[in-house]
């Protein structure tokens, strides 16, 4: 728990520290986006939270669009 | 004398006729050269399509396929799942995604157990095939340079079921684009057919879904991006396909009893970190808590590794945990309020270990195209495992 507290501690600091436009070059490369494409988001999703029930949280509502939730 | 001054006269005169004119040729631009081309009105950005294929094999209490009295049957299935992806943007302001999803599944469909009169399976081996097909519509209007908001629609038919979904959010960046917050909203309304575990449809059903979420994004460093989100939902309704059986003690089998209330909590944090050798490692933990009982951990590691110049190589391992729902049985009373035997809501773990490679390259007629083949495995602690082959080709223009 303390070292769950002091990385989000370093986490929330460190994010304090602004990164100019310039020095963003790592971070507009596609590897680096924190999120998969549209298309593979869905494929994980209905891969599993069908086998799952334990679903919904990362933007998308659990249940529903699909009988088998 | 006088001759010399006629002939400085005469240039003069010439000077003052020709300059302008080759003046006036230089400075005389188009209003396009001098303001920019106008925007097209509507133009096509990108064009992406994914196919992914699943062969599913195992064995779950919910399913009647191939089992005797207190053995779980077949959840054997196999799915094709066809998906495209147009954006388009309309003017400076407006971008459309249009994205239309297909699965094709191997399973008995609910219309097959309504033809036959026979107790038998929509899970796995009832050979009919069953068709799903979706159309999600999202607008995004971009209000400044650090403001968006959005809406969407979608549609999604089904034989025995229908899915409509409305939903609306935004995002604002702040501190020169180093935090970004996102909110939505999506309401889901689904409409579906009920039937007995003997095959026979005895009218309809519905269930609502009630979905927000709210998301960070911070970048830590000029290599370190981190996301948090929450989100909430709120289901009620007929919250089972209807059709799952439950074994009772007696040996003999009976109908999945679920609440008609379900809300689920889960809150998910992403680190993405560059790594000196060109590559990137990703985070993911999500932790799930619902009011059925079940409470999850999952937590996915990918490696991504740029091989040459166009060459990206993903590695992924993922492991997810959860607890059973407080209801579930695979030995129920026939008097009791609430049972399942579905297997995704038991207590189980799973792993997914994957590989991706894919090719990202200008091209002459594009501005970049990219091709992606992939393979994942995908295996339970409670008898389910399944195999999965992926391949996406995007056209950005």
């Amino acid at each position: 728990m303390k070292r769950a507290a002091l990385a989000l501690a370093w986490c929330t600091l460190s994010g304090c520290a602004t990164t100019a436009q310039n020095q963003r070059a790592r971070l507009a490369d596609p590897m680096m986006s924190v999120t998969d494409d549209h298309l593979e988001t869905y494929r994980k999703q209905k891969l599993y939270t069908t086998r799952e029930g334990a679903a919904g949280g990362d933007g998308v509502p659990a249940g529903g669009g699909c009988g088998c939730q | 004398m006088l001759h010399r001054n006629a002939f400085w006269r005469t240039a003069f005169a010439l000077a003052i006729a020709i300059v302008p004119k080759i003046a006036g040729a230089e400075t005389r631009f188009s209003d396009a050269e001098v303001l920019g081309t106008p925007p097209a009105p509507f133009r096509i950005v990108s064009v992406k399509t994914r196919t992914t294929a699943i062969v599913q094999t195992g064995r779950g209490y919910q399913s009647i396929a191939g089992a005797v009295s207190g053995q779980p049957g077949s959840q054997n299935l196999t799915v094709l799942q066809p998906q495209i992806e147009v954006v388009a943007k309309q003017g400076e302001r407006l971008t459309h995604t249009v994205w239309a999803p297909v699965d094709i599944v191997t399973s008995a469909s609910a219309t097959a157990i309504d033809r036959r009169r026979t107790p038998v399976d929509v899970i796995s081996t009832a050979s009919a095939i069953n068709e799903s097909a979706a159309l999600d519509w999202t607008t995004d209007y971009k209000v400044d340079a650090d403001t968006n908001v959005f809406v969407r629609a979608g549609l999604h038919l089904e034989e025995p079921y229908r899915s409509w979904t409305f939903g609306l959010g935004g995002s604002k960046s702040f501190a020169g684009g180093n935090t970004a917050v996102s909110a939505s909203a999506i309401q889901m309304l689904d409409w579906l057919d009920r039937f007995q575990i003997t095959g026979t449809r005895i009218g309809r059903a519905s269930r609502t879904s009630s979905n927000v979420n709210l998301s960070l994004v911070q970048i830590l460093s000029p290599v370190t991006v981190a996301h948090l989100s929450y989100g909430l939902t709120i289901q009620e309704g007929e919250l089972g396909n209807t059709w799952n059986r439950v074994p009772l003690l007696t040996g003999n089998w009976d109908s999945e009893l679920l609440p008609s209330q379900r809300v689920r909590h889960a809150l998910v944090g992403r680190v993405a970190q560059w790594l000196p050798w060109n590559g990137a490692l990703k985070g993911y933990y999500r932790f799930y808590h619902d009011d059925w009982g079940i409470d999850a951990h999952t937590a996915e590691l990918q490696l991504h590794q740029r091989i040459g110049r166009a060459l990206t190589f993903r590695g992924s391992y993922r492991h997810h945990r959860q607890s059973g729902a407080s209801f579930f049985t695979i030995h129920g009373l026939a008097e009791a309020r609430l049972r399942t035997a579905d297997s995704d809501l038991d207590l189980l773990s799973s792993n997914a270990v994957g590989g991706h490679l894919s090719l990202r390259y200008p091209w002459p007629a594009w501005r970049e195209v990219e091709f992606e083949v992939g393979y994942e495995r995908y295996f339970r602690s409670n008898d389910l495992e399944a195999n999965v082959v992926t391949c996406s080709v995007g056209f950005q223009f």
